[in-house]
C-alpha cells in the first residue's frame, strides 16, 4: 500500500517540477551539457518492453536537450552486463542505463557474486515507468479466480507447473512470491525469454504462467489466455475488471520498474539536468498515451526518491530470495 | 469469398505509391546489408527502430519486413561469392554456392538463388494467406518433447550433411553441440565453459561461429598462395543458368520450399533449420550425391529456396499471435507496440488492413527483389575481379563491424579470430565446417527441451513415445538411421566416398 501510494506522489512530485520548469527555464543550468550524443544503454535485447520504453523516452528526452539519445542494447547475463558497463562508464552524463527491478534489485540478491553494488556505484536520474505482473492461465485450466486456483493446487500438490521467461527474473519471482504467500506447490519452467513461454502456456503445454502485463494483454483481451489478476497492489487501469492478486492473498505484491540510472559521481547539476528532460518526456501527452496502451504506469520521481525506492525494493525482495533460496552462481 | 476479398484489401494497401516506396526502401536496404557480411537484419532494424515512429504503421512494418526477406537475398550473394554468410541461414548455400563460384559459374549460382528464393517467397506468402491460423494451431501442439524429437531427426540426418568421412561428420556435430553449451544453464543459471567471462554467459554468437569458420577460415586458405588467391579471378563465364541447370533446380526448388515453409512456422532458428535439412534431403534423394559439396545446383536451390520461405513463414506466429520466432520477429513486436497496436491475435480482426497489407507487401517486396538482383548479378561477379589483397581487408572490416553491432561485445570479436583459426585448423585436417554448425545449433535447443520434457514429465522419459507427434518423429528418425546403415546404401555411399578422393 505504502509503495504505490509513494509512487503516486512521484508523479505528482514529476508534475510539479515540471511546471516549475517548464515557468522558470531549466532550474538546474549544467553548463554545456549535453553538447554531444548521449548513450542510453538498454541491458536487454531490443524489441522487449524494457527496450520500447527506453526508446519512446529517449526520442522525447533528445527533443528537449537538443541532442540525440540513441539507444545501446548491451543484452546478456540478466541485464548485469549492461549496467556493468555504465557502472563503470566515465561520470560524465554521457552514458546513462536504462535500469529495471532485475538490474536494482533482484540481481544483486539472487547472483552469489555482481560486478557492481546496485546503490553506490550509481547515481539515480528519474523511476520513469511501473509495468504490472499477470497471473495467467490457459482456458482449459478450470479456474476462473485466485481462490480457484490455490484451491486447485492444494487439492493436487505437486500437479502443475508453471511457466516464467527464466531463472531469477522478476516473473519466476514472482511466482514464488505466490507459491510461498498462498502456500501452494508448483513446479518452475524457465524459459528464455517471455515469448517462447507464452507459447507454450497458449498451446497448453504449461497451464500457468506469470508475465509482464504487455506482453500478454493482447491475449487476455481475445480470450486466448485467461488472466486471473494483476499482481500490483491496485487494479491497472487497462484492466479494471481483473482483480488483484493481492485480493485472494492479501499483502502479495510485484511489479517490473523502470529507472534511469549514471554512473556514481556524475556532477549533481548534470544529472538535475538528465532528470527534467526525463520529466518533460514522461508529461508530453503523446507518451503517456503510448504507454498506457502498453499497460505502464507513468510515474517519474526526483533523484533522491528512486534511490529511496532503489533501497526499498532491495529490502522488500531479500526475504522473498532467502526463503524461495534461490541462489545463482 | 473472405479471402479475395481480404487480399484485395492486402494489395490495395501495399500498393498504395506510399507503401510501394517504404517497401522498395526496405528490400533495397534488406539487400544491402544482407550483402555485407556479418551486418545483419536485426542490428538494422534495431537502429531503424526510432525513425519507425514517424511512420504510418502499415509502413513502418511493411519497411521492416522488407528489410528481412531483403537481407536473406542478399545474405546468399556474399556467402556464394567469397564463402562469407552474411546471414545465419545461408551458411548453408556457402558450401555449394561457393564451390559453383570457384568453378566460373558464380552468375549461374546467384540467379538460381535469386530465382529458387523468389519462388519460395510467392508460395509461401500465399500459404501465410491460406492457412496462417490453422498452422498455428499445429505449431502449438508441439511441446518440449515434440522438439526433442525433432531435434533429433535433424541431428541423424546431419551425418548426410558431411561429404567425407561419417567419423569426422559426427565428431564435427558433437564438437558443435559442446561448443552450443556455453552460456549460463537455464535451469540452474549455472555459467558453463565460460572462462570467467561473462561476456559469453549467453553463449557464443551463432554470427560470430559462422563467419570464422566459413568467411576467415577461407580468407586464410586464400592467403596460402598465388595461385588460388587469383583462382576466382579468370574464370567468370556463364552469367545465366543453362536449360539443364533449370531442368535440375525445378525439383529442389519445391522440396526446398515445402520444408521451409513448414519449419519455418516453428519458433527458435526455423529458416537455418530449414536451409540444412533441405540440404540434407537434397543430398538423400540425389542421383549424383558426390557431387555436393563440389558446386551441386540442388545444393543452392534447394537451401536457397528452404530459408526464404522459413523467412517468410515466420511472420505467421508473429500475426497470428504475437509470439516471435526469432530475434527480428521480437524486433518487429517492438515496432507494433511503439506504433500503438498491441500483438496478438486480435491483429487480424482489429486491423485488417495492417495484417493483410504486411502479407502482400511480402510478394510485392520478393518481386521487387528479383526484379532488383538479376540485373545485378553481372555487377556482383565484377566484384570477384577486384585484386584480393584489395578486398580480404575491406571483407575483414566488414564482417568486424558487422559482428560488433550485433550485441556491442568484442568478445564476440574475439570469438570470430578465434574460429577464423579453429576454421582453417579443420580445412586442414579436412573436417566440414557445417555439420558443425548444425550442432551448435540445435545442442542447446535439444538440451533445453530435453530437460523441459523431463520437467514436464516429472522425470518419465516415456513422455516422448506416449505423445504421438513426439513418437513420429523418433519413428522417422530411426528410419534415417536404418537407411544410412543399410547394407546396400551403405556400400553406394562408400562407393560415392571412393569417387570422390
Amino acid at each position: 500500500m505504502r509503495r504505490l501510494h509513494l509512487t503516486r506522489r512521484h508523479a505528482l512530485a514529476a508534475g510539479l517540477s515540471l511546471a516549475a520548469a517548464l515557468a522558470l527555464g531549466s532550474p538546474a543550468h549544467a553548463d554545456g551539457f549535453p553538447d554531444r550524443q548521449i548513450t542510453m544503454v538498454v541491458p536487454f535485447a531490443a524489441g522487449g518492453s524494457t527496450d520500447v520504453v527506453a526508446r519512446i523516452v529517449a526520442q522525447k528526452m533528445s527533443d528537449d536537450l537538443g541532442q540525440q539519445v540513441i539507444v545501446q542494447n548491451v543484452a546478456g547475463a540478466g541485464g548485469n552486463l549492461g549496467a556493468d558497463n555504465v557502472a563503470r562508464a566515465e561520470p560524465d552524463g554521457y552514458t546513462i542505463l536504462m535500469g529495471t527491478v532485475a538490474t536494482h534489485a533482484l540481481n544483486p540478491l539472487i547472483l552469489k557474486s555482481t560486478p557492481y553494488d546496485a546503490e553506490k556505484d550509481f547515481a539515480p536520474i528519474s523511476l520513469l515507468v511501473v509495468v504490472p505482473n499477470v497471473l495467467i492461465v490457459n482456458p482449459e485450466l478450470p479456474v476462473k479466480t485466485v481462490a480457484e486456483l490455490v484451491a486447485l493446487l492444494k487439492a493436487e500438490p505437486g500437479k502443475y507447473s508453471y511457466a516464467s521467461s527464466g531463472n531469477g527474473t522478476p516473473l519466476h519471482l514472482s511466482g514464488e512470491l505466490f507459491k510461498s504467500m498462498a502456500g501452494v506447490e508448483m513446479e518452475h519452467i524457465p524459459y528464455k525469454g517471455s515469448g517462447p513461454a507464452l507459447n507454450d502456456v497458449i498451446g497448453n503445454q504449461v497451464p500457468i504462467m506469470f508475465d509482464n502485463l504487455p506482453s500478454s494483454s493482447g491475449h487476455i483481451k481475445t480470450g486466448t489466455l485467461r488472466g486471473l489478476a494483476v499482481t500490483t497492489k491496485e487494479r491497472a487501469p487497462s484492466f479494471p475488471e481483473m482483480p488483484t492478486v493481492g485480493e485472494s492473498v492479501p499483502g502479495y505484491e510485484t511489479y517490473t520498474w523502470n529507472a534511469l540510472f549514471a554512473p556514481a559521481g556524475t556532477p549533481p547539476e548534470v544529472v538535475a539536468r538528465l532528470n527534467v528532460a526525463a520529466g518533460k518526456a514522461l508529461a508530453d501527452p503523446a507518451v503517456a498515451e503510448r504507454m498506457t496502451e502498453f499497460s505502464a504506469t507513468v510515474v517519474g520521481s526526483t533523484p533522491e526518491e528512486l534511490a529511496a525506492h532503489v533501497k526499498a525494493e532491495i529490502a522488500k525482495w531479500t526475504p522473498v530470495v532467502r526463503d524461495a533460496k534461490i541462489q545463482l552462481d | 469469398m473472405e479471402l479475395f476479398s481480404n487480399l484485395a484489401l492486402g494489395f490495395a494497401t501495399a500498393a498504395s505509391p506510399e507503401n510501394l516506396l517504404f517497401c522498395l526502401i526496405g528490400v533495397l536496404l534488406g539487400t544491402l546489408i544482407g550483402v555485407l557480411p556479418g551486418i545483419g537484419a536485426t542490428a538494422t532494424i534495431a537502429m531503424l527502430l526510432p525513425i519507425t515512429f514517424q511512420l504510418e504503421p502499415v509502413s513502418s512494418l511493411i519497411m521492416l519486413a522488407g528489410i528481412y526477406y531483403g537481407a536473406q537475398y542478399g545474405g546468399s550473394t556474399t556467402a556464394i561469392l567469397i564463402n562469407m554468410p552474411g546471414e545465419s541461414s545461408s551458411a548453408v548455400t556457402a558450401i555449394d554456392g561457393y564451390q559453383m563460384a570457384r568453378k566460373g559459374r558464380a552468375g549461374a549460382a546467384l540467379s538460381i538463388a535469386a530465382l529458387g528464393s523468389f519462388f519460395a517467397g510467392t508460395v509461401s506468402t500465399f500459404l501465410v494467406a491460406l492457412f496462417a491460423i490453422p498452422l498455428t494451431a499445429i505449431a502449438l501442439k508441439f511441446g518440449a518433447a515434440e522438439y526433442f524429437s525433432l531435434m533429433i531427426v535433424g541431428l541423424v540426418s546431419s551425418v548426410a550433411l558431411a561429404h567425407g568421412s561419417v567419423v569426422k561428420a559426427l565428431a564435427m556435430v558433437a564438437l558443435g553441440l559442446l561448443l552450443g553449451l556455453v552460456g549460463t544453464d537455464i535451469y540452474t543459471g549455472t555459467p558453463r565453459f565460460t572462462l570467467g567471462i561473462r561476456e559469453y554467459a549467453d553463449g557464443l554468437n551463432f554470427v560470430a561461429v559462422a563467419v570464422g569458420v566459413f568467411g576467415i577460415a577461407e580468407i586464410l586458405r586464400n592467403l596460402e598462395g598465388e595461385k588460388t588467391r587469383s583462382v576466382l579471378v579468370h574464370k567468370v563465364s556463364g552469367l545465366w543458368p543453362t536449360r539443364e541447370d533449370f531442368r535440375r533446380m525445378a525439383a529442389p526448388v519445391l522440396r526446398g520450399t515445402a520444408i521451409g515453409s513448414a519449419l519455418g512456422i516453428l519458433p527458435g532458428g526455423g529458416a537455418i533449420l530449414a536451409a540444412f535439412a533441405s540440404y540434407t534431403v537434397e543430398k538423400r534423394v540425389s542421383d549424383k550425391p558426390e557431387e555436393f559439396g563440389h558446386g551441386a545446383i540442388a545444393g543452392v536451390a534447394g537451401p536457397e529456396s528452404a530459408n526464404n520461405a522459413g523467412a517468410q513463414t515466420s511472420f505467421i506466429p508473429l500475426l497470428t499471435l504475437g509470439i516471435p520466432a526469432n530475434p527480428v520477429m521480437a524486433l518487429m513486436v517492438g515496432a507494433m507496440i511503439i506504433q500503438g497496436i498491441v500483438p496478438g491475435p486480435n491483429v487480424a480482426s482489429e486491423q485488417p488492413a495492417l495484417f493483410w497489407g504486411i502479407i502482400a507487401s511480402m510478394w510485392i517486396g520478393n518481386l521487387m527483389l528479383v526484379v532488383l538482383n538479376l540485373p545485378l548479378i553481372g555487377l556482383w561477379v565484377k566484384l570477384l575481379t577486384i585484386p584480393y589483397y584489395v578486398l580480404f581487408p575491406i571483407i575483414m572490416a566488414f564482417c568486424s563491424i558487422g559482428v560488433y553491432s550485433v550485441n556491442s561485445n568484442v568478445y564476440d570479436l574475439y570469438a570470430v579470430a578465434f574460429f577464423g583459426f579453429a576454421g582453417y585448423l579443420l580445412v586442414k585436417l579436412r573436417c566440414e565446417p557445417a555439420p558443425l554448425l548444425l550442432g551448435f545449433v540445435l545442442g542447446p535447443l535439444l538440451e533445453e527441451n530435453l530437460r523441459r520434457a523431463m520437467i514436464l514429465s516429472r522425470g518419465d522419459p516415456t513422455t516422448f513415445i506416449t505423445r504421438p507427434i513426439s513418437a513420429t518423429l523418433l519413428l522417422i528418425a530411426l528410419a534415417v538411421l536404418v537407411v544410412v546403415f543399410l547394407p546396400s546404401v551403405r556400400a553406394k555411399r562408400e562407393e560415392v566416398f571412393q569417387e570422390e578422393d
